[in-house]
Parts: structure tokens; sequence; C-alpha cells
């Protein structure tokens, strides 16, 4: 049954060359840490990639009950972690994931560093991972705003008078930033915006453009 | 059978482990996201509070008399208060509480209130009318009688709780 | 593959309708030994994947994510610290040469330097050795920026204190802090003007002040403090009786409730609050 949806799907769309490809491409050996446990520090990346998976799920979860708004938004994080059922569990895999997204990506770093993986051909895939990291940071940042408790306001108002100090586009920054003159009601939709929409939007590019590359040039070899 | 067709390539057999860690990942991912989603849904829905209405049970007659009265609404963390309405009447001992919406498309209903049908509830927008007892008077567009409310009575006082369909 | 003249199309689509043999493309001359992605890699990688969810998912359960009072923009005495992962920007900040007049070298110039140079890390380091050992000024630089940004990291995590920051933030029960208005402390404390000027007319903290109740102290402490000052308190602020400052002290120490019935009444109250709990479940 399955076989002939299957197909009839495939004569008119032609997909089995499209995961094959995916499926039978090859990987180097010597990453595999079945073959030598000092692989392990290939997994680095896939680890990673599986944070960011589970942290783009469980935010589309919680924003079925956060509101991003002075008022509401600390009374809908208090209802979602203590009255809703696991409610504490899917906001504490945000919580913590964020942590561990930011310690996997420091890890996978410092592999492709200490490897010399970004070496001619693969400069550009380091400059797109670079970038990841920024947008990882930026999703920290801005995603700390949310509950809007005293740790969050209080961060916050920290990192932009910190952003504040730059020169010249200092003050710009900020008032962009905050959506005005005080940290408050549109400094809260802003960055929830910013940590919803824009930033994973430029993270899924980037993360395609990523994988990609990897795709095209394959993993380093061994040292 | 030949022992042939049971025989599971090294190729199969790795892929078969590979579905089953990758269900595991997803079931330990997932679960908590999808019963979080469905809480909601999930919930058991505590029968209301019974609520005063402000009238003592000596009160009514047995012609029906339009209560209003305010339900606190707990939404998630919004707590608001709505007014509500009922017909009670006496009927002998027993005190029946009608809901005042209109079966047939949520409207308002009020006893006696067109001089053409004296002793029926009626609807204004479609003239849909209600025997006292709020059943619906077929050829009326409404199709069943009026939702009742669980009456109880402490110390004199009327209490009402939730709407029970008939 | 069959190209150009007689090529077939299922219907008028560009789907070739002819389908070709599912022969994998030939990796024989890759370097380096390979194996298949699916299911080989996938599996080992995914195995990690599963160990590394459980862990992931018992740290979740075992420490619920932290959420502290709602946001009081107006409580300048919070201490704030920003995620782990930014406090070696924020104790950078700490240092003269990177504070003051110089917060452009601590905000902008060696953050900058740092992730520029991590950004054209290819370009700084051109040559065609990969071994870490084989290219000695690369691989110094990284450890001493790792190295920095831990020991300002650990630097900002030893001088926080983790302590006040926990009592800073946490949840209060407003039931607590119910004043007993009638009392006849607070109408001695409502008379003193010098009092409700730094802890507020509510006795829960105000400008300069922190809440009276918070603080544990017996009636001889609160008289102790309340004559000779603590900290930013000036002393002899009291204006009245001797009798009047042990009431008031006493009032205090009571958190706000009067002084006569002592500790009974205090626990009479905690067993209300818990019936009122139970008949509303």
């Amino acid at each position: 049954m399955l076989q002939k949806v299957y197909d009839w799907v495939d004569e008119r769309l032609d997909i089995t060359p499209l995961w094959r490809d995916i499926a039978d491409h090859e990987v180097p050996e010597h990453v595999n840490p079945a073959h030598h446990f000092s692989a392990f520090v290939y997994c680095f990346g896939g680890l990673t990639f599986f944070v960011v998976v589970i942290q783009i799920l469980s935010g589309m979860f919680l924003t079925m009950y956060y509101v991003p708004d002075i008022i509401n938004a600390y009374e809908s994080v208090y209802y979602l972690q203590n009255d809703v059922t696991h409610g504490m569990i899917v906001r504490g895999m945000h919580h913590w994931g964020a942590s561990l997204v930011i310690v996997m990506m420091f890890l996978h770093t410092l592999r492709v560093f200490f490897t010399g993986s970004y070496k001619k051909p693969r400069e550009l895939n380091w400059v797109v991972g670079v970038l990841l990291f920024f947008v990882l940071l930026g999703l920290g940042f801005t995603g700390y705003l949310l509950p809007w408790d005293m740790k969050a306001y209080f961060a916050t108002v920290v990192g932009l008078e910190i952003a504040e100090s730059a020169p010249v586009i200092g003050g710009f920054a900020k008032t962009l930033l905050a959506g005005g003159e005080i940290i408050g009601a549109q400094t809260l939709t802003r960055f929830f915006a910013i940590h919803v929409f824009f930033l994973p939007g430029a993270l899924l590019g980037l993360l395609g453009a990523h994988f990609f590359m990897i795709r095209k040039q394959g993993i380093s070899g061994p040292l | 059978m030949s022992e042939k067709k049971h025989r599971v390539s090294r190729r199969q057999f790795l892929t078969y482990t590979l579905t089953g860690v990758g269900g595991f990942m997803a079931a330990g991912m997932l679960s908590p996201m999808v019963r979080m989603a469905l809480d909601p849904a999930l919930e058991a829905s505590g029968g209301s509070d019974f609520i005063s209405v402000g009238i003592g049970e000596d009160e009514l007659t047995g012609e029906p008399q339009r209560v209003d009265f305010n339900v606190e609404i707990v939404d998630a963390w919004h707590t608001s208060e709505q007014s509500q309405s009922a017909w009670i009447y006496k009927e002998g001992d027993e005190i029946v509480a009608l809901s005042p919406t209109c079966t047939h498309l949520g409207c308002t209903v009020n006893w006696d209130a067109n001089e053409d049908y004296p002793g029926n509830y009626f609807c204004p927008c479609h003239g849909g009318r209600f025997e006292k007892d709020g059943t619906n008077i077929a050829g009326t567009p409404p199709t069943r009688p009026l939702d009742i409310y669980d009456v109880e009575v402490r110390d004199g006082m009327v209490y009402l709780g939730q709407t029970n369909e008939r | 593959m069959h190209r150009g003249k007689g090529m077939k199309f299922v219907g008028d689509s560009r789907v070739p309708a002819e389908k070709k043999p599912n022969i994998p493309k030939d990796y024989s001359e890759y370097p380096g030994k390979t194996e298949a992605f699916w299911p080989n890699f996938l599996l080992r990688e995914w195995m990690v994947g599963a160990v590394f969810l459980v862990g992931y998912l018992v740290l979740t359960v075992a420490h619920p994510a932290p959420l502290e009072r709602v946001a009081d923009p107006t409580d300048s005495g919070y201490i704030p610290l920003p995620d782990w992962y930014f406090l070696f920007l924020y104790q950078l900040l700490k240092y003269e040469f990177a504070a003051g007049p110089y917060t452009v070298m601590g905000a902008v110039v060696i953050p900058g330097i740092a992730f520029g140079a991590l950004l054209l890390a290819p370009w700084l380091d051109k040559g065609s050795e990969r071994r870490p050992l084989k290219r000695p000024i690369a691989t110094s630089l990284m450890l001493l920026g790792f190295i920095s940004v831990f020991f300002l990291t650990w630097e900002s995590v030893d001088q926080h204190d983790w302590e006040a920051a926990a009592e800073q933030g946490e949840i209060t029960d407003d039931v607590d802090m119910e004043v007993d208005e009638s009392a006849e402390g607070y109408q001695i404390f409502e008379s003193q003007d010098s009092c409700i000027g730094c802890h507020g007319g509510d006795m829960l903290g105000g400008s300069s002040g922190p809440n009276m109740f918070e603080s544990d102290y017996d009636t001889e402490e609160v008289i102790e403090i309340i004559t000779n000052g603590k900290g930013a308190m000036p002393a002899g602020q009291f204006e009245g009786s001797e009798e009047e400052l042990e009431t008031l002290a006493a009032f205090i120490a009571n958190d706000g409730q009067s002084a006569d019935g002592g500790d009974a009444e205090a626990e009479e109250d905690g067993s209300e609050e818990e019936a009122e709990e139970a008949t509303e479940e």
C-alpha cells in the first residue's frame, strides 16, 4: 500500500534521486567514534544542530502560552511554568538548551580550529559558522528578556548600556533595540520579534548554507 | 519458508536500529511538548462552583423572574467577571432555573415579552418560543429546550451552578 | 542516460518517464576510508544524540528553569547579572582599562578584535599545515583567548554574591507582608519621618532602605540598630521616648504584627493561610 503511494508520487515527481543522494553519500570513517574513540570530538557539530532543533520545537510550543506584553508576559510564563502539565519541563528544555547550544557550539568551534579544518578550501564555511555563533548569542540575549522577571529586565538594562557605550552609533543602536528611550513595552515586543522571527530566520538560512557547504566539500580529512 | 527469506542484511539491521533510535529521540523530545500543548484539552473540567444569585427561596413564585449575577471567569492567567442571568420559578417545592440563552442561535429570551404569546419565553431574534418549563414549542426555530442550571439552596438563599443541556 | 531526441516525459511535465536504475555514486576514489551516511554514519551520530538527550532531560527535570519575581524597574537596588555566556564581557567592563572613560575599549575594541580575529581566522592563518603544534602562533592565540574568557567568567562568578542574588529575585509572598496598621508600633512608625524617608510608608523598603521585615532580628537587636545605625543607616534618627522605641522595635521584630501576640500569633497566621489554601483547592 505504502509502496504504491510512494510509486505514484515518485512517477510524477521523481523524488527518489533526492533522498538517495543524501542517504548514500559517503562519510569518512575517521569521524566515527566507533572506529576511533577520540573521534567523538566530531560529534559536537551534530549535537549543536540537535539542540537547535530542540530549541526551535520547544520555542514553538512555548509561544502557545507566552504573551509578549509587559503586563501579561510574566503572568503567562508563571502560568505555563506552574499550572500547565509539563510546562515546567518544556520551559526547562528551552532554558537549558540555550546554555547547552552555546557550550556545544563552543566545543565545535574549538574542534574545527584545532584540527585546522577552516583552511582552504573551507574558509567560507568557517565564516558562516562564526556568523552562526553571533546569531546564537543574539538569540540568547533577546530570549533572556522575555520572561520579564527581575533578572531578565536588569540583565537587558546592562546589555543595552554596553551597546550604548559604542562610539558614534551607540545611542542609535540602543534606541533601535529598545524601541525608545526607556526599556519597557516596546523593548519587549521588539526582542520578541527578533527572538522569534528575525534571528531564527537568519539561523535557518545560515544553517542551510553551512550544511550545503559541508555536503559539497565533505568533512576535512584526518590530521 | 526458506531461511533465506528471513535473513536480515547488515544494512537492513542498521536501518531498523537507526529508525528505532530516531524514534526514541523524537519521542523524548516531543512527548513533553505535545503533552503541554494538549493540556487544555486533557484538563478535567472541574464543575463550576455554586454562586449565590442574591435571592431568597421564599421570594420565588410560580412566575419566572429574571435574576442577574456575576460569575468570576478564570481564563489561565486572566481573571474577569462575566454577568449572567437566569429565569427562576418554583414548581411546587422544586426550584427551576433556566438559562436565557436561546438554543437556536444564542439570543436572549424573555418571559412574557410578546403580547401575542403570553406565558411563553420569547426570543426576539427569530421568534423562537419556549414553554414555561423551557420546552421548545414545535413550529418555532429552536430544536431543543432551554439549558437548565444546577440549583442548590443554602440557608434559604438560592445558589446556581453550571448549566446543563437537556 | 537518454538525452536529446526521443526523450519521454510524464505527461507534459519535465519529469523523465524512464526511471534510471539507482546506482550510488562511485566513492571508491575518495581520499581515506568511507562509509555510507545512511544508515552507518547516522546511527552512530544518533546514538550519541540519544545519550545526550537522556542527560539533557535529566538535567531539565532535576533543575527547573528559574523564574524570579516580576520585573520592577523602580527597584534600583537589584544587582543584575547577564546569562553566563556574557559574563566574560560583563567582567571585562569592571577593569579600569576597560571602564569609565575607556568603556569603548572594553565594550567595543577588545571584543571587536577578538571576534574579528575569529571571523577572519582562515586569512590570518593561511599556511596549509593543519596540526595545532605545527602552527604555534594560531594555536597559542586561540589558547590565550580561551583562557582569558574562562578566567573572566571565573572571576565574575567568584565575585558575585550568589546568596544575595538568590534572595533579591525571590518571588515574595505578599500575604506574609501584611502590616497590622492598627498596631501601636505602626502609629509610632508613622510619626517618624526619617524612618519613612528611607524604608517607605508601608515599611516594605523604599528609596534607600530595605524591607524591614526581611531581616530576622529580635527586639533588642532592632533597638540597637535604630539607636546606633547600621551600614548606610545613620544613628540616632529616632525621635521619641524609650518606651515608644521599644514598642516599635518589638513591632518590627514581630514582622509587622502587634507585639502582644508574639510568635504564637505568627503561627496562628500560618495555620489560617493553610486553611484558606485547603478550601481553595
